[in-house]
């Protein structure tokens, strides 16, 4: 029972710690003030500044449409990339791709993005919109292959096998046993693609040019002259927007594990051991 | 044998593992609508011959033909056969009916067909109601029949099932077997099945095939290759077996264990040295004056419907009998047996000269 009690104790200290600053944020996104040093009263006004703030709507306009193009591209090359990682029956040659790949993981963002930044104006290739794309695609590329992989790997071939015995050529195996085998992976690496490009900030850093920014960068840029209460508000709404998804994604899991349950009445049939 | 072109024929099928040889010049014909069993020890190249026929593997000489049309290359998707796997390789990510409509669906069938035929096939293994399941729901002997349905629904000619029942417990095991007998009867198709279990294939097939090292050792009915085992490796691996070193004295004459006895083989040479069989059975426990052989009892085991009972002659042979009546053990009693009991295997006799000697003889 004590351990149970410390043991609560120690997660509301640590939820606590966690959340003050995100609760500190959201409440002087209502201050009446103009800076977080002192509560003042209550007010609107920073989201009505926000919300007539074209600029930086453009730019979480932008930031959300580059996030969906390179989650999405890099889930189709990274998809791709796994199945011929998976298909190599070389080890050597194998491990070999396996390492490349994550070692773009692990390696700092601050040099993937100086390399990028080297390569593209080594090319002569302009800085904006399209080099971001192709920066997050780069850096997504490795996380959807390590999502997929492991489904890939734990995929028996006998599957393969049984779907062509009933007559499917290489094409119908893939896209009617290998890949919705594989889907939950592809499922998680693309929103972990998607949130990885939605969070960067050092890569972007390097390869956004003078006509594009993302949300990162443009509030880096914006707090470097003190931070407005307006960065608050959008703070407030983006923290608003991720619960709302989180009790989604709950819910929708609730129903699809109490569907699963419904379904688990078994009949046995005679002479048939459980 | 029908006068018909057999459906399947290897002839001369060789294959190697990189250095390790799997198949060794491998012929072998299986007639349409029979139940064939391949049967050998894990590692004996059984199931290669199974993966041959459905196309998983490639030869790396000889002919495979199907239906007189030599099919080494097709691919497996083109072939008229069907597979029930091992670990049955349902998939996973369908619910029942899917797998079963995943090859009429292929073929392109209308949405009634697939049904119809789905529906045909989900109440031919018994599982009419089960159409919605998902895979994970089902326990090992329903998802067996799953199995066997998804492979049926292909209206395949030759049905291949790689030792599908080692997973299930006896009673079921016992069940399925003869429920696949009932349904290859029904359909009147081919099937060929892999086990390595004897008692199954000799319950099961019309025709047998014993395999071991990458060779057929011999093939026949069940009823042949249980008497007339032609080597020790089928005698032993086939039931259990009372295998002595013997001599042949001349035709219907045989010398064993210090003795001459009168059997049924002939068309040796005189003086060859043989190894004689007699199954457990096939020994009765008599008076020491009526035995033609001596023994004493070692050990006894009760086993239902008959003692299990293992005895010594003086020579050290051990001797297996299976009697309906109980011993004491450490007693000395007779044994004995009738001449068309005794079996005579010759060393390395292969099967055509086996065959040749025993109609010669037999005339």
């Amino acid at each position: 029972m004590l351990k149970n009690k410390t043991a609560h104790l120690y997660l509301m200290v640590l939820f606590t710690l966690l959340y003050a600053p995100i609760f500190f944020l959201v409440l002087y996104s209502f201050n009446a003030g103009t800076t977080m040093q002192g509560w003042q009263g209550f007010t609107w006004n920073h989201y009505q500044e926000l919300f007539s703030d074209y600029h930086l709507i453009e730019i979480v306009l932008d930031t959300l449409i580059l996030a969906l193009l390179s989650a999405l591209i890099a889930t189709i090359v990274g998809t791709v990339g796994a199945l011929v990682i998976n298909r190599q029956k070389n080890r050597v040659w194998k491990n070999t791709l396996l390492s490349l790949n994550n070692v773009l993981l692990v390696s700092p963002d601050v040099i993937i993005g100086a390399s990028l930044l080297i390569l593209f104006t080594v090319c002569g290739f302009s800085l904006g919109f399209v080099s971001t794309l192709f920066a997050h695609i780069a850096f997504s590329i490795p996380i959807v292959v390590l999502m997929i992989l492991p489904r890939l790997q734990e995929m028996s071939h006998s599957l393969i096998d049984a779907a062509k015995d009933l007559g499917a050529n290489d094409q119908q195996v893939l896209s009617q046993v290998t890949l919705p085998y594989i889907s939950p992976g592809v499922l998680a690496g693309f929103f972990m693609a998607f949130t990885y490009s939605l969070d960067d900030f050092a890569v972007t850093f390097f390869v956004t040019g003078n006509g594009f920014t993302t949300l990162s960068v443009e509030i880096y840029s914006r707090a470097r002259q003190g931070v407005s209460l307006e960065i608050n508000a959008l703070s407030t709404i983006m923290f608003l927007v991720s619960i709302i998804l989180v009790l989604f994604y709950y819910l929708i899991n609730q129903r699809a594990n109490r569907q699963r349950k419904n379904k688990l009445t078994k009949i046995v049939l005679p002479g048939e051991r459980e | 044998m029908e006068n018909k072109e057999p459906i399947i024929e290897f002839q001369q099928v060789d294959l190697s593992f990189g250095s390790t040889k799997v198949l060794n010049k491998i012929d072998l014909a299986l007639d349409a609508g029979k139940f064939y069993t391949l049967l050998g020890p894990s590692g004996s190249g059984k199931s290669t011959i199974l993966k041959l026929i459905s196309g998983q593997l490639q030869a790396d000489s000889g002919e495979i033909l199907f239906e007189g049309q030599r099919i080494n290359h097709l691919p497996a998707e083109k072939r008229r056969v069907n597979t029930v796997f091992q670990n049955y390789a349902l998939f996973p990510n369908m619910n029942v009916f899917d797998n079963v409509a995943f090859g009429p669906k292929l073929k392109g069938l209308s949405k009634d067909e697939v049904r119809l035929k789905v529906e045909t096939m989900l109440s031919l293994v018994k599982l009419a109601d089960f159409s919605n399941r998902e895979i994970n729901e089902l326990s090992g002997g329903q998802q067996q029949r799953v199995a066997i349905a998804r492979a049926l629904a292909n209206d395949p000619e030759v049905l291949l099932l790689d030792e599908p029942l080692s997973a299930l417990d006896y009673k079921l095991r016992k069940d399925m077997q003869q429920e696949l007998r009932t349904i290859q009867k029904r359909l009147g198709i081919t099937f060929v099945f892999v086990t390595h279990d004897q008692e199954e294939a000799l319950a099961m097939s019309d025709w047998i095939f014993v395999m071991n090292d990458g060779v057929i050792q011999q093939n026949g009915t069940p009823e042949d290759i249980y008497d007339e085992p032609i080597n020790h490796f089928v005698a032993d691996f086939i039931g259990e077996s009372n295998i002595v070193k013997g001599i042949m004295k001349s035709d219907y004459l045989v010398h064993f264990v210090g003795k001459d006895f009168i059997n049924v083989d002939a068309g040796m040479r005189p003086e060859e040295r043989v190894e004689v069989v007699i199954r457990p059975e096939d020994l009765d426990l008599t008076t020491i004056e009526n035995g033609k052989l001596v023994v004493t009892i070692e050990d006894q085991s009760f086993r239902g419907d008959f003692y299990e009972i293992t005895a010594q002659d003086d020579d050290g042979n051990q001797w297996q009998v299976q009697a309906t009546n109980s011993a004491t053990i450490g007693e000395r009693v007779g044994l004995t047996f009738d001449p068309e009991d005794i079996h005579i295997m010759r060393f390395n006799e292969s099967e055509n000269d086996f065959d040749a000697r025993l109609e010669r003889y037999e005339e």
